[in-house]
């Protein structure tokens, strides 16, 4: 799909040689596909890959998730078209449960991410984050800063140094999320509540005990939740399997 | 004056085939009509038949005359192998290329959670069951080599795990008879790391 001189000349929409990822990708008609991109300096967006699925064509193959990749794409229109594609460095191997919390990253951006906003700071850290799945094996904390820094960089952001009335987080403390208000302390230790150590924690990039990881995992959750508007992550289902035979 | 009666709506089914646009559709319709009607007839008739009588065999839900489909109806199958594969045509394409002698489960998609396809919408429950029954002493996954395909791998790993369920994975890498120099990076890397003893 190299682009020929004829449309060359005429459009002035033409981006070239991108840096992006694909996070979701679904055929379109016969032959083509419908890629949901993520690209460093245009954002999320959705490209028409015209006969990608081919057989003489292998771009199917290069046109997948967690692969960094080099697009090119022409059109004003709603849908633009892609004209070239080409690996920028070597895929990200993500296998089993690394690969789960992959898909999980990419429902996030397609649900949280609004279209066309560049956010090239996400772009970066999402990289980092797939790699660093690739090869850590606390994949938890991973994910969490990714929320953490995904919410803060679209105007979401959690404040985790200090509560809702401004005081200043407590790490002896417990504290509680509530919607669109913040945290606030509570005298209650349950499900909901979150002990300070965490929350400061969380700010550092410094999780560690598996206590603070679950907490975190919860707090994140109820925030994300709230986020969706209720929408619920479908990508998180593969992960219950593993509690959900043995005790069946 | 094709926009409307019967002659439209024969071009409009015709559409729903792969591939088939206004004009093809166009002419299909008088193809059959004016040349072979005969043969029109005989497409409808079957159409209707394997609509009634084609559906999805009680054991692996490929598709079927039967309660079962010919390959878990017959005996000689060692049915302590099983093949878990997407669609019915990987069925046939397995059948027919490998000399296979187990059975086949047929998952009729994958896991596609941006789809919103997750382990319930699969009914992966079935497949669950038949694990349980203690019957099946490995399972062949092969699935397809894409993202949704390897994470559909994953998942059905973990669940046979736990239930003491041995898995393999179909090996992937250097196309039969394919050049080196030509082979994409991303099949060469795992044509390298997958590399065998010689």
């Amino acid at each position: 799909m190299s682009a020929t001189g004829s449309d060359y000349s005429a459009d002035r929409s033409r981006v070239l040689l991108e840096n992006a990822v694909i996070l979701h990708r679904r055929a379109y008609r016969e032959t083509s596909l419908l890629l949901d991109v993520f690209s460093a300096g245009w954002g999320r967006l959705r490209v028409l890959a015209k006969g990608a699925k081919r057989s003489r064509n292998d771009q199917s193959r290069l046109l997948q998730p967690f692969v960094p990749l080099r697009l090119s794409w022409a059109g004003r229109g709603e849908l633009p078209v892609l004209t070239g594609a080409e690996p920028d460095g070597a895929t990200i191997g993500l296998d089993g449960t690394a690969l789960f919390c992959g898909l999980y990253m990419n429902e996030l951006l397609l649900h949280l991410l609004p279209p066309h906003d560049p956010h090239p700071g996400v772009f970066a850290f999402y990289l980092e984050s797939l790699r660093r799945l690739a090869s850590d094996s606390c994949r938890e904390r991973i994910l969490r800063f990714f929320e953490i820094f995904l919410l803060e960089e679209i105007g979401y952001g959690l404040s985790l140094e200090r509560e809702a009335q401004g005081r200043e987080i407590d790490p002896l403390k417990s504290y509680s999320y509530i919607p669109d208000h913040g945290l606030v302390e509570t005298d209650e230790r349950g499900m909901d509540s979150v002990q300070g150590s965490t929350l400061l924690g969380l700010q550092r990039q410094a999780l560690e005990s598996s206590n603070e990881l679950q907490e975190a995992k919860r707090l994140m959750r109820r925030v994300i939740h709230h986020h969706l508007n209720g929408r619920a992550l479908k990508s998180r289902d593969l992960f219950k399997p593993l509690g959900k035979v043995l005790s069946a | 004056m094709l926009q409307t009666g019967v002659l439209a709506q024969l071009i409009r089914a015709l559409r729903c085939l792969p591939g088939i646009g206004p004009k093809s559709a166009q002419r299909m319709a008088f193809h059959l009509l004016q040349r072979d009607r005969q043969g029109a007839r005989y497409l409808a008739e079957s159409l209707l038949a394997a609509l009634d009588k084609i559906g999805h065999c009680a054991e692996c839900r490929t598709l079927t005359e039967g309660e079962l489909c010919p390959i878990c109806a017959n005996p000689k199958r060692d049915r302590t192998l099983l093949c878990v594969v997407e669609t019915p045509a990987e069925v046939y394409a397995i059948d027919q290329a490998t000399g296979f002698k187990g059975v086949f489960f047929v998952l009729n998609g994958r896991l596609s959670p941006l789809d919103g396809i997750g382990p319930d919408e699969l009914r992966l429950d079935i497949l669950e069951k038949r694990f349980r029954s203690g019957e099946v002493k490995e399972a062949i996954l092969a699935t397809n080599t894409t993202v949704e395909g390897e994470a559909t791998a994953h998942y059905i790993h973990e669940m046979a795990r736990q239930l003491g369920v041995r898995t393999t994975r179909i090996a992937y890498g250097m196309p039969f008879g394919g050049e080196l120099e030509y082979v994409d990076g991303n099949t060469l890397a795992h044509a390298f790391n997958g590399r065998k003893d010689f």
